[in-house]
């Protein structure tokens, strides 16, 4: 009979890429705020300030999914 | 000894056409115009400021990429949306009836799609946003964000442009009425290339009067 330690590891293995991918997201999407915050020192536009509001929700999110990650995987 | 070159007549004052200066009496008469979140082209935009603007220079001209150019990575956008309904199904069924996949992995898996498709859209759209060619009565500039992470900031003086053309080719450009305006500049300076933006007769208009504004009052 063959051990049930080979499933568990790539189980394992599957949680750590999922919890780096995620990890590897929330890094792209805090880099999306800051060129955000460059972009806008570049130009001055009315509606800039919504487009912040936007990028910090995908960061907000992204981070949430991190959380997510670890409590249900 | 007859006369070779004589300075009082080699450097006759630019003879502006008729097309061009009602062009340029209508820019300097036109009112400020209400800039909206989707602008892509604006004559004397009300409330845009860029990086190196200087007190006196005042944009004339504001102009992105027509939106139509959006098209693709909007398309793709909206399968991305609709995808986990009908491709996430189909490839739990490829899987193995053996093999059980978590919850935790289909509720994860499915909120980071629609994340991840958030950050597409965000991602694509301020690409378009800021990346924008702005015309003033001093000179161009053109500003570049290449996948968020490089940035290339080019001007020009309007005095030190030498040729001014457009191409436009394509389905959707002739659709569309959009075309890429390349500039030709003196000395080192780079020469631009304003890519799909709208209108680029009206671009090579209102620039070429602006270059005869800027000849005439140096």
């Amino acid at each position: 009979m063959i051990p049930p330690i080979f499933p568990e590891a790539i189980a394992l293995i599957v949680k750590l890429l999922f919890l780096l991918g995620l990890v590897i997201y929330a890094v792209f999407a805090a880099v999306i705020v800051r060129q955000e915050h460059l972009m806008a020192d570049v130009l001055e536009e009315g509606f800039e300030p919504i487009l912040r509001i936007f990028t910090y929700i995908h960061l907000a999110l992204a981070i949430f999914m991190i959380f997510l990650g670890f409590i249900l995987l | 000894m007859p006369t070779i070159f004589d300075s009082s007549t080699s450097t006759p004052a630019p003879a502006k056409s008729k097309k061009t200066a009602k062009l340029s009496a209508s820019l300097l008469s036109k009112g400020k115009n209400h800039m909206g979140p989707l602008t892509f082209f604006a004559v004397n935009p009300d409330g845009v400021r860029f990086e190196t603007q200087e007190e006196e220079e005042k944009v004339i001209l504001f102009l992105r990429q027509h939106i139509i150019v959006n098209f693709p990575w909007v398309v793709v956008a909206v399968v991305a949306v609709f995808a986990p309904t009908v491709l996430f199904p189909l490839l739990l069924r490829l899987i193995p009836p053996s093999v059980v996949v978590p919850s935790g992995y289909i509720v994860v898996g499915a909120l980071f799609w629609y994340v991840a498709t958030f950050g597409f859209v965000l991602g694509n759209f301020l690409s378009w946003f800021f990346n924008i060619y702005i015309v003033t009565n001093q000179r161009l500039v053109d500003i570049d964000f290449q996948y968020l992470l490089y940035k290339n900031f080019a001007e020009a003086e309007l005095v030190k442009i030498q040729d001014i053309s457009f191409t436009s080719g394509g389905v959707f450009a002739a659709l569309f009425n959009y075309g890429t305006v390349n500039i030709q500049t003196a000395g080192e300076a780079p020469n631009f290339e304003f890519n799909s933006v709208p209108y680029p007769e009206r671009v090579v208009e209102t620039i070429r009067s602006l270059i005869g504004q800027a000849g005439s009052n140096p």
